[in-house]
């Protein structure tokens, strides 16, 4: 196995990534612009599709961040401060899968997407009608101010969005590629430790039933 | 050089008149546009809670019908609430278009179809038929929208 100049591993590579990741992870990558667009360019009822389709997406994110292959596993990729600082001053040691700092990106994006959803539920527009399932438990003037923060808080999300593709950037400028494993879930093997276990796939149904009827649950206003 | 003060003097005075009265003048506006974003805001609420009792699947008759009259009342009192003066240039944190000014005819025009819309939608409620007064919600939605669409900008985020 030979270091290629950046010091990245070139020889066998491995599955890094297995395919419910791959997929959760382009699909919100795709859903958060239509969400946007389709806000701004008043199709409400898109919207909420769109909303509900990624609280699914993040729902079955969290599950499997519990069940799923040990690269997607919180409590694989989520490290203390020590950790973190050891990586970002360039010691760290080199895994598959997140880095520390690039770990606790991913949780606050998750969290980000979890609390622009959570506000969407309880909002309401300026004539009162086109909302969240959940809107009907405020009043409308509790119900136009969530509104007004949920515009607020899609900006931290971009914000951490935008710092997301930087790392990206910054990685690959460093000769370092992480889109592409993302797509075909493969990537170089690394010096410490053993490839990521990948999980069965029989996992995969009922941790996206679940997730699926989480999400319709909300989207019916929680009565059934 | 008496005369030359005396004329200053007259000049000074009646622009301060003008002055006053054009300050006074755009208060009220202000207090009309404070006024308008008051009545609008009710008039949101009121069709949260038709639109909440219509969602619901099983809408309360007797909200349903306190609520279609605000509306109705309301579509009758739109043209007092929309004084002249009481637009963008009142001072006041309006988001009412000067166009509403400019266009009047237009204005009424839309007001008024707002003003049929509901009238169907409170005959309903008040006659306790769900079922029109689901029918009828629709247009009275859109007649809202209407209006805004053209005559409100949008909320600054």
């Amino acid at each position: 196995m030979g270091q290629s100049p950046s010091g990245d591993l070139t020889g066998p590579r491995v599955r890094v990534w297995d395919l419910p990741t791959r997929l959760v992870h382009w699909s919100i990558a795709a859903l958060v612009p239509f969400s946007w667009w389709s806000a701004h360019a008043g199709h409400l009822p898109w919207h909420r599709l769109s909303g509900y389709t990624i609280l699914g997406l993040v729902v079955f994110r969290l599950i499997w961040g519990v069940a799923g292959s040990s690269s997607a596993r919180f409590t694989r990729f989520l490290r203390g401060p020590a950790s973190v600082i050891a990586y970002v001053r360039g010691g760290g040691e080199r895994l598959m899968g997140h880095n520390p700092l690039g770990g606790w990106s991913v949780a606050a994006m998750l969290g980000a997407l979890l609390l622009q959803i959570g506000l969407g539920l309880f909002c309401v527009d300026e004539d009162g009608f086109e909302g969240g399932p959940l809107s009907k438990f405020l009043d409308f003037d509790t119900a136009r101010a969530v509104a007004k923060i949920h515009h607020l808080t899609f900006y931290l999300l971009l914000a951490l969005i935008v710092l997301h593709m930087g790392a990206i950037a910054f990685h690959g400028l460093r000769g370092r590629n992480l889109t592409g494993p993302m797509i075909t879930g493969e990537a170089p093997a690394a010096p410490s430790g053993p490839a990521p276990r990948i999980a069965p796939a029989w996992r995969i149904a009922p941790a996206a039933l679940a997730a699926a009827a989480l999400a319709w649950l909300v989207a019916h206003g929680l009565r059934w | 050089m008496p005369r030359l003060n005396g004329r200053f003097a007259a000049v000074g005075v009646v622009g301060a008149l003008l002055a006053g009265a054009t300050l006074a003048a755009s208060l009220s506006g202000a207090d009309a546009a404070k006024a308008r974003m008051g009545h609008m805001k009710a008039l949101g609420a009121a069709a949260k809670a038709l639109g909440d009792q219509i969602k619901s699947g099983a809408p309360d008759k007797a909200i349903v019908k306190a609520e279609a009259a605000k509306i109705a009342a309301a579509a009758q009192a739109i043209p007092t609430w929309f004084p002249p003066g009481s637009g963008p240039e009142s001072g006041a944190k309006t988001q009412a278009r000067p166009i509403v000014w400019t266009d009047p005819a237009d204005f009424t025009a839309r007001r008024d179809k707002l003003a049929a819309a509901v009238a169907t939608l409170n005959t309903a409620a008040a006659a306790g038929d769900m079922a029109g007064v689901t029918v009828a919600f629709h247009p009275t939605l859109a007649a809202c929208k209407g209006c805004h669409d053209k005559f409100k900008a949008p909320d600054k985020i």
